[in-house]
């Protein structure tokens, strides 16, 4: 055998500039890592930064002319120097911001407590019964999610406003006044209530599914009536899943923006209208700074909760064998499930089915039904606001433009290369309410070197990041199932990590990338809080002409724009549903 | 010569070694498998000498070159994975002729690369060229699949997709061929006609070639020479026949076969003056490689022993090693007959070829074993 020559032999030497430690094979990648964590250092942890330093500070800084200029930097570090709690004090004492919070913590509350008793008896009846209907059900549950919920607030004060067809019939019926007053907390809790159970409803499912029946048969065995095995054993059991939905619809309830707008009224004021109003009406940024800080504040103690709550508990994905729906089989109790599950389902068609009436009616609220029928509605948009359709076509596809490729890359280094600091850095978005995330980017980049707010673009970079936790578990998903043999064998053949990732990992990723990208889309569309916020005027989409229709008194054109924001968002998740049923591999 | 050179080779993984002064020589053209059970270290060094594991230290050099710091992309070492690797999104044509795409990639121009890539990404938007496809039917000739190019696969069987992944790494004319337990995934009819189609392609194409295995039987038919590994060390690198006739510990020994293994004692007779070696109680055996003295592993392979009746008046065959034994146990083996044996409180296994019915023993059948000095190695 040969002995050892000192160092490499041979005239290789050149060669040995690269010494990773452990990757060689990841070369050109790692530029690109760093863009991608630039991103979000920019966009998102910058203004999150910022809107904090400004919550104590007072007045706007300038960070990211603070990188760049020393003069802007000195003006920085002076203000900083003037941090005081100052602020925060006053939002204990300013009655105004106090009862914000309070009125957000208890609409929150009341909604989740309301969406979870709402939810039981359908989840039980989903998971464990064979109510009939079953499959029509679960399609029709999908109808909540199409509607961003300033229309489904429009919608709900076309039927229960004061000309509402509702209204209608409960005069015709007794005679008197309104059903309730819409325009107050418990219209914002029903409209949030009825639009948001499905986000707590297939949870629950699964939490149902995973608690053992032969328990239940075991406990009625014993001796136990149908109704207690269901609150001494079913209900306990599922408890954790039915705890971690509920947290999860206090976090979407409490950073809702749509519903509030419309109907909350001029005395009850809410954190995230509080906030819109500060930055949009008054130019007011510490107080919109405060605001968002304990937006985001609350919106994170709560996200992390849930995460607590179900953390080492995955239900529906531990319980290996399938199990019959068992449980009761009651006939009676079957058809009072389906009648109810009905009845809650009721309430969205019902809303949906009010603006497309609203849509087509020449005048409506004199009567019940419309006083005529016309078309003319959506010729006024097609002709007039053609320009908003296009719009959000335009932003959505910026959008999922952006995501996808950073979703790809993200997905790669966490799945491959256990980022960690991607996988976190990606999600922070999840606990950042839409509001918040406007206020803070608007406020980041209002001044030179980067002045961006106004612009489409930073617009676009909104949207990206508020839709990127959606985007990444979408393509974190099938980048799992790409096996690691199939890469390695590429860059075997003489592929660079850059070909094996445009040839073989993007290709494969390709219906994950395809379902991923039309939600992002879908998302987009319906985006509200973002686009009120910091949709400048020729670059209105729809959600924004929308909104401005209603602020107007121009009901029956928002309502045939609602319809088309409607019938894309339908269209689109049903492709985004075929490709990832038509997964070939 | 020595095309690959694996110098000291080692790697650990948060502390745990995987591989631990590693070396290897392996020569031009020639059929090579790393041997050893599971989590021997035998694929850590494969994936070292591919690029996809960077050694904690040592020097792998291949055509005298050190490859250290080269990234797997460029070593132009072939890989066959366990699992094939094929890629799914493309038809048995397109599998085979990605690593051409790849070349014709990197060497066009900016216009025609992009034009390369989306053929690479979807065959609907580019054609092939004829040198290309030409190469790429040719090559899947060699393994028989040219009927089948147009399918994906995963409408292929295993030993067809197998077939592929050889196809796809030797299209490449790697200088260097790397197979990771090529024949596990197939059933053990497919698994002879495999090897000898492996066999042939590395001869005809004389391309240097490692494999891994941990199938004895596999190295033993297929491989020039074979590196037996265990616990990340290579414990004897030697061709099939010395392994088997002359393995250097009884972990070798048993790996490589069946085997009668005794513990032994030199003894020198008194009026001869001649060695022997002492197994237990008073049974002495005459040995080609008897030490000087002290003690000795002795192993003796079960085919090694001539068998023949003891009974009536027969007398006793001639040979240095006689010895009366006794069947104790008999498994038919359909080529060959395994005997459980007993002499004089010492059991052994002793392999007979089957001829006829008449021929078998059964239990309790006194008979006479006769052994060779050359058939009993000392380790």
């Amino acid at each position: 055998m040969g002995h050892l020559g000192a160092g490499a032999g041979g005239g290789f030497v050149r060669e040995g500039k690269v010494r990773e430690k452990n990757k060689t094979w990841s070369g050109g990648l790692g530029i690109l890592k760093i863009m991608i964590l630039l991103f979000f250092m920019i966009f998102l942890i910058l203004p999150l930064v910022s809107i904090l330093l400004v919550s104590f500070v007072g007045e706007p800084i300038n960070l990211p002319g603070s990188l760049v200029d020393p003069l802007i930097r000195s003006a920085t570090l002076e203000k900083i120097s003037e941090f005081s709690l100052v602020g925060y004090q006053n939002l204990w004492r300013d009655s105004r911001y106090l009862s914000a919070l309070m009125n957000s913590l208890k609409l929150a509350t009341g909604v989740s407590l309301c969406v979870t008793l709402l939810c039981l008896p359908m989840a039980y009846a989903f998971a464990r019964t064979d109510m009939p209907f079953k499959k029509t059900f679960a399609a029709l549950a999908t109808v909540p999610l199409v509607m961003p919920t300033f229309i489904s607030s429009y919608a709900f004060m076309l039927m229960f406003g004061q000309t509402g067809w509702v209204n209608h019939l409960w005069r015709a019926l007794s005679g008197e006044g309104v059903l309730f007053e819409v325009q107050s907390m418990l219209g914002i809790i029903l409209v949030q209530v009825f639009f948001f159970f499905p986000y707590a409803l297939w949870p629950m499912v699964a939490a149902f599914r995973a608690s053992d029946s032969a328990l239940e048969e075991a406990s009625r065995n014993l001796g136990a009536k149908g109704g207690i095995t269901f609150l001494g054993v079913t209900l306990p059991l599922a408890g954790p899943g039915i705890l971690s939905s509920m947290l999860l619809v206090f976090t979407i309830s409490f950073s809702d923006f749509g519903t509030p707008i419309i109907l909350a009224p001029k005395n009850l004021n809410l954190i995230v209208v509080e906030a819109y109003r500060e930055i949009a009406g008054f130019f007011n940024w510490t107080g919109s700074a405060i605001l968002t800080v304990v937006m985001v504040g609350v919106a994170a103690l709560f996200f992390w909760l849930q995460r607590w709550v179900i953390r080492g508990k995955e239900y529906g994905t531990i319980s290996g064998k399938p199990m019959g729906s068992g449980g009761m089989k009651g006939k009676g109790l079957n058809r009072f499930l389906s009648l109810y599950t009905l009845l809650v389902l009721l309430v969205p068609l019902l809303a949906v089915g009010s603006i497309f009436l609203s849509s087509i009616a020449t005048t409506w609220g004199h009567d019940a039904l419309p006083d005529g029928y016309t078309l003319k509605h959506y010729a006024t948009i097609f002709s007039n606001s053609s320009g908003n359709i296009l719009n959000s076509l335009i932003l959505a596809m910026g959008a999922l433009l952006l995501s996808v490729v950073i979703a790809v890359f993200v997905s790669w280094f966490v799945v491959r290369r256990g980022s960690v600091s991607l996988d976190w850095l990606s999600s922070i978005p999840l606990v950042v309410p839409g509001i918040a995330l406007g206020i803070a980017l608007i406020q980041t980049f209002n001044t030179p070197p980067l002045q961006l707010t106004g612009t489409a673009l930073l617009l676009v970079i909104a949207y990206t990041i508020r839709r990127m936790p959606y985007m990444i578990r979408s393509t974190m998903g099938t980048m799992m199932a790409i096996r690691r043999d199939v890469e390695e064998a590429s860059v075997s053949l003489g592929a660079s990590p850059f070909m094996t990732m445009a040839t073989v990992v993007g290709p494969l990723m390709l219906p994950g990338i395809i379902a991923g990208g039309i939600l992002v889309f879908v998302t987009v569309i319906k985006e509200t809080s973002i686009s009120i916020l910091m949709a400048p005027t020729d670059w209105a989409p729809m959600s924004l002409a929308v909104f401005q229709n209603l602020l107007r008194g121009e009901f029956y054109t928002a309502s045939a724009m609602s319809i088309v924001i409607i019938v894309l968002v339908i269209l689109l998740q049903n492709l985004a549903g075929k490709v990832t049923r038509d997964q070939l591999y | 010569m020595e095309f690959v050179s694996i110098q000291k080779l080692s790697k650990s993984y948060a502390g745990v070694n995987a591989l631990e002064d590693v070396n290897l020589e392996i020569r031009e053209g020639e059929l090579f498998a790393l041997l050893g059970p599971s989590g021997c270290g035998k694929t850590t060094t494969m994936r070292c000498i591919a690029g996809f594991e960077e050694p904690t230290s040592g020097i792998i050099r291949i055509g005298g070159k050190d490859i250290r710091g080269i990234p797997a992309h460029r070593r132009n070492c072939g890989m066959v994975f366990q699992s094939y690797a094929l890629f799914p999104h493309l038809t048995v044509f397109e599998n085979v002729a990605y690593p051409l795409n790849l070349r014709r990639f990197y060497r066009e121009g900016p216009v025609t690369k992009l034009g390369v890539l989306a053929g690479m990404i979807s065959r609907r938007w580019t054609r092939t060229p004829p040198k290309i496809r030409e190469k790429v039917e040719e090559t899947l000739e060699l393994v028989e699949l040219n009927h089948l190019k147009d399918r994906l696969p995963n409408q292929l069987s295993g030993g067809q997709q197998q077939r592929v992944a050889l196809a796809r790494a030797i299209i490449m004319e790697p200088s260097l061929l790397l197979m990771d337990e090529p024949l596990s995934n197939l059933d053990k009819k497919l698994r002879g006609s495999m090897r000898k189609l492996i066999c042939d392609l590395q001869r005809k194409l004389g391309i240097t070639t490692i494999f891994v295995t941990h199938d004895q039987e596999e190295a033993m038919s297929m491989a020039d020479r074979i590196a037996v590994m265990k616990e990340g060390r290579v414990v004897q690198t030697d061709t099939p026949s010395r392994l088997y006739s002359r393995p250097a510990t009884t972990y070798v020994a048993d790996f490589v076969g069946s085997s009668n293994l005794f513990q032994a004692r030199v003894k020198v007779e008194e009026q001869s003056g001649n060695r022997l070696l002492s197994i237990g109680s008073g049974l002495d055996l005459v040995s080609a490689f008897t030490p000087d003295g002290g003690t000795a592993e002795v192993l003796i392979r079960p085919e090694s022993f001539s068998v023949f009746p003891r009974e009536g008046e027969l007398s006793p065959p001639e040979s240095k090693n006689c010895l009366e034994a006794r069947v104790i146990r008999s498994t038919y083996l359909g080529s060959k007959v395994r005997y459980e044996m007993e002499t004089k409180g010492t059991f052994f296994q002793v392999d007979v070829v089957y001829t006829d019915e008449k021929t078998l023993l059964g239990e309790g059948d006194p008979v006479w074993v006769t052994l060779e000095p050359e058939q009993v190695v000392v380790l």
